[in-house]
């Protein structure tokens, strides 16, 4: 099979994922105890309120009503293309847009998973072909007991301990925010701080929203590079005992071309796995990273929407989680055929 | 050869080698005469150019003493331009305030439906209200003119006339008048069916008012349905906070993204006007208040700082490392009370401390056993221990209450205390009547919140058990739900003992005392004397009847135990040394227009 079939049937394969995991989203939400409508009012609610409320969120239809208005209003372009987001309907709490929602504190969310996860791929590849070369060395001993550290240690934790030695102790750097709390953020074009400041040239937003995401970025990243540095040791140590790589090191190739271009193209294939499926995982939203840091991200929202009971928001995350998970895995499958030709055969 | 031949010879050769050396002596001195003749002469020209050297020297010392010269002028232009600077950006920091907060505008900015604290704070800051409760206020009716410059009311208190301010203008150049106040109200009443969640709903304001009239420019009258002496407290609420018909329809007014004006319908007459509000699922991001230059009282100097910055934390323990690090001017609301303590004793911040009026009370669910009998509803109250809870849980920064109406404000009693604290003899002899005792004991549940929406609930409900249990003849089980769970279940009626909390609308009598027979707490206890007295109560003036008669109330609950009152909180706000101007009084306003920096 070509790249360009195999992209095409993972392409297809993605869709009715996606479908079964949309019907069990909208089917899991409509038998869970209670009713959210009545829920939503606190004291005194008319029944023609909690009716008219009811037919507002389009409550009252029929199921296979209701579902398929859920599906195609998903799939409404017309509806993405003048909103700029999916059609999620609309939040119990204040009947404002969920996709409007979502895609607000979504990039937050990005812009920290991304930062968080150059951190912690490069600090964990980086540490673990180290260790791999010096096998059993006390150097191999230093990152395999620093990889299983940092993969222990609670974030939150670590989030803490950076906020007092950098913001109280030192006064470096911000403790928490998206931006220092005196600098107005930039305006929005794509809603990543970063990126924003730069487009309109402000540098003092730039250097502050840098500021920010540092020390949530990196206890984030810290974490999450030990999973990578214990992988990253281990598929290493297994590709360095392959022939080939033996061949590459008696045809003279210097040291640094077999470990790297030979020997980590290969081991890179589980790490890409595991980075993937983190990285999913992060743009569902950090949730302890965001309480700790009050970054204002998806994580937040849903645990937000959770104890406001605003179903069709938690749907509608939910939905959008789904989504970016089957995004993600279709990129990941991807770089895999890319990097692994045997996976087309 | 002879010797003569010889010496000839000899002379001869002496003669040459003398001869030779003369003239090797002569030339090598010719011409070292010769060399010595250029150096002088390069030494000449040397000299000369040296010479001109050092006059060019001195030139360059004279030159570059001029330049050092325009340089330190220069450097000194530079510092006077820094400190200019410096200066300057010390007045404008000193101009904002950035204010740390774990609070949240709970759905809107309109008045018609916002009845959550902070949502009633920002409109304080940018709405205006006929009068206001003067700051600093120890009971919380010393009303104090606002867009009113006086009022008086009928004998009968049913007809209440204002005087209006003239002179107030909306940013759009409108002149207040009285057309705006009867809007106002009008628009309120009407939206209550829509929004019975809403503050006007919640308050009563169409059971209250009958009718608001405009009797010319700058005076208006509402008549009331019934005779209601705390009406000046209402007026004071948020609730009345006069709008502006352009912006405010007779439907209910969402937070609009990127527009501060189309978030809410109020008319931007208070010291401060909204002017950015980024909101993002329901969370807010950050409110942004500018100093009002229509604001009608900008004369007296106010508001003093000029721009104030809302950013929001998302715990308290957050807020408090951002307190430390110098990140936020100030924090209010929530710093947790034991770092209130903690900061209390950092010389890097100051601790504001003031009087509290949020409360928390046990209620009981009547329509069932075991609480649908007045012993056993006693009998729990008196095993109560209040003291503990204030001490171990609050670090006394809360006090026990033994009333529904809080301490310094009118009405307010010691009738619980009757019941004593862990007064286990009258909690077994109650029960015993009823046939329970350590081995058949009384057993019920319990319930508190557990979402964070009352302070340290789960901490609380530990310690009540642990008094309630201590008494032999109690089994207590505690049980939990989340703020939407919590409510839903009391509205469904299936909790048999919970804990509940109270934030004033106004800070009245009138606003606390009907807490014991509420409807919309879902006890099922009612008492047609307590609301009569209640009643009463409303249509005097005259404080000391009305204190007698909120005493009668409060002793009647004290026998029913519907509601019992547990503790009245304290308020503290955190900032750098160097603010100044902090009010924290019975209100529980903060009133940012008077803040500045020392």
């Amino acid at each position: 099979m070509g790249l360009r079939s195999y992209v095409i049937t993972r392409i297809l394969l993605t869709i009715p994922t996606l479908l079964l995991l949309l019907t069990m989203v909208f089917l899991v939400m409509r038998v869970l105890p209670g009713d959210p409508v009545a829920l939503h009012f606190e004291k005194k609610a008319d029944p023609w309120q909690v009716e008219s409320m009811r037919r507002q969120l389009g409550l009252d239809k029929p199921l296979l009503t209701q579902y398929a208005e859920y599906v195609f209003g998903l799939i409404d372009v017309n509806y993405f293309l003048a909103h700029g987001y999916p059609n999620l309907g609309k939040s119990m709490s204040n009947f404002d847009e969920v996709g409007g929602q979502i895609f607000s504190v979504f990039p937050a969310t990005l812009e920290l998973a991304i930062y968080s996860m150059i951190i912690a791929s490069v600090t964990g590849i980086l540490l673990g072909v180290a260790a791999s070369k010096s096998y059993n060395s006390v150097l191999d001993q230093l990152i395999r007991g620093l990889g299983t550290v940092t993969y222990a240690v609670p974030v939150f934790f670590l989030g803490i301990v950076f906020q007092l030695i950098f913001g109280v102790y030192l006064h470096w750097l911000p403790t928490s925010l998206r931006i220092h709390p005196s600098v107005p953020p930039p305006a929005t074009v794509t809603g990543l701080f970063t990126v924003d400041s730069i487009l309109q040239g402000n540098v003092i937003a730039f250097f502050e929203s840098v500021k920010a995401l540092l020390l949530p970025s990196l206890t984030l990243g810290i974490v999450l590079s030990g999973i990578f540095v214990r992988l990253t040791r281990t598929n290493m140590l297994e590709t360095l005992r392959l022939d080939f790589v033996t061949a590459a090191k008696a045809r003279g190739l210097s040291e640094d071309t077999v470990t790297y271009g030979y020997a980590l193209r290969n081991a890179f294939l589980p790490v890409l796995t595991m980075m993937g499926l983190q990285f999913a995982a992060l743009l569902g939203g950090a949730v302890l990273t965001e309480k700790t840091f009050s970054w204002p991200g998806l994580g937040g929202y849903i645990l937000d929407r959770i104890s406001s009971r605003d179903y069709t928001a938690i749907q509608g995350a939910v939905t959008m989680f789904g989504l970016v998970v089957a995004l993600v895995s279709l990129v990941v499958d991807l770089l895999y055929a890319y990097f692994d030709p045997r996976i087309r055969l | 050869m002879g010797k003569t031949e010889l010496a000839i010879v000899v002379l001869v050769l002496i003669g040459i080698i003398v001869s030779s050396s003369t003239m090797y002596y002569t030339a090598t001195t010719m011409n070292n005469m010769s060399t010595l003749t250029t150096d002088i002469s390069t030494l000449t020209e040397d000299v000369s150019n040296l010479t001109s050297s050092v006059r060019d020297l001195a030139t360059i010392t004279a030159l570059i003493a001029q330049s050092v010269g325009q340089f330190n002028q220069s450097l000194a232009d530079l510092q006077a331009r820094l400190a200019a600077i410096e200066a300057s950006l010390a007045a404008k920091s000193k101009e904002t305030i950035i204010v740390g907060t774990t609070d949240n505008v709970e759905l809107t900015l309109d008045p018609a439906q916002a009845y959550d604290y902070f949502g009633w704070c920002i409109l304080q800051q940018i709405s205006g209200t006929l009068v206001s409760v003067m700051p600093n206020s120890t009971t919380g009716s010393d009303f104090v003119p606002d867009l009113a410059t006086g009022w008086n009311y009928s004998s009968d208190l049913k007809t209440w006339d204002f005087t209006l301010r003239e002179g107030v203008m909306f940013p759009s150049g409108v002149e207040f008048n009285a057309t705006h106040v009867k809007y106002s109200f009008d628009r309120a009443i009407a939206l209550i069916p829509n929004i019975p969640e809403g503050a006007p709903a919640g308050l009563g304001y169409d059971a209250i008012i009958n009718r608001t009239e405009a009797l010319s420019e700058h005076k208006v009258r509402f008549v009331l349905n019934f005779p209601f002496s705390a009406f000046l407290g209402i007026i004071a609420c948020r609730a009345s906070a006069i709008v502006d018909p352009e912006h405010a329809p007779i439907a209910q007014v969402n937070y609009t993204a990127g527009n501060a004006q189309a978030s809410t319908p109020i008319a931007f007459v208070g010291p401060y006007f909204l002017s950015t509000w980024t909101r993002v699922g329901a969370k807010d991001i950050e409110i942004r208040l500018d100093a009002n230059p229509y604001y009608w009282n900008a004369t007296s100097g106010k508001p003093k700082i000029k721009h104030v910055i809302f950013r929001f934390y998302s715990d308290s323990s957050t807020l408090r490392l951002a307190v430390e690090a110098g990140d936020v001017d100030m924090a209010f609301r929530h710093i947790s009370p034991t770092d209130a303590l903690d900061l209390d004793q950092n010389a890097n911040v100051n601790v504001w401390w003031g009087t509290g009026a949020f409360i928390q009370y046990l209620c009981f669910q009547e329509k069932r056993a075991p609480f649908d009998d007045a012993r056993v509803r006693m009998a729990v109250a008196a095993a109560l221990n209040r003291s503990a809870v204030c001490k171990t849980v609050f670090l006394d920064l809360s006090q026990p209450l033994y009333s529904i109406i809080p301490p310094g404000m009118l009405g307010h009693t010691e009738a619980f205390r009757k019941l004593g604290t862990a007064n286990y003899t009258l909690t077994r002899n109650l029960l015993a009547q009823l046939g329970y005792n350590q081995t058949h004991k009384l057993t019920f549940d319990l319930w508190y919140e557990s979402s964070g929406h009352y302070p340290m609930s789960a901490e609380q409900a530990l310690l009540y058990k642990q008094a309630i249990e201590a008494s032999g003849v109690i089994t207590v089980t505690l049980k939990s739900a989340d703020w939407s769970t919590y409510r839903a279940n009391r509205n469904s009626e299936i909790m048999d003992a919970y804990v509940y909390g109270w934030y004033p609308d106004y800070v009245d009598p009138d606003d606390y005392s009907f807490l014991y027979w509420a409807s919309w707490l879902h006890t099922n206890y009612s008492n047609a004397t307590q609301v009569a007295l209640y009643d009463q109560a409303r249509a005097t003036t005259n404080l000391t009847r009305r204190a007698e008669l909120y005493a009668q109330i409060d002793n009647m609950a004290v026998q029913q135990c519907s509601v019992v009152p547990l503790y009245v909180s304290s308020a503290w706000a955190i900032t750098k040394p160097s603010i100044k101007g902090i009010y924290l009084d019975i209100t529980q306003d903060m009133r940012y227009w008077l803040i500045y920096f020392g």
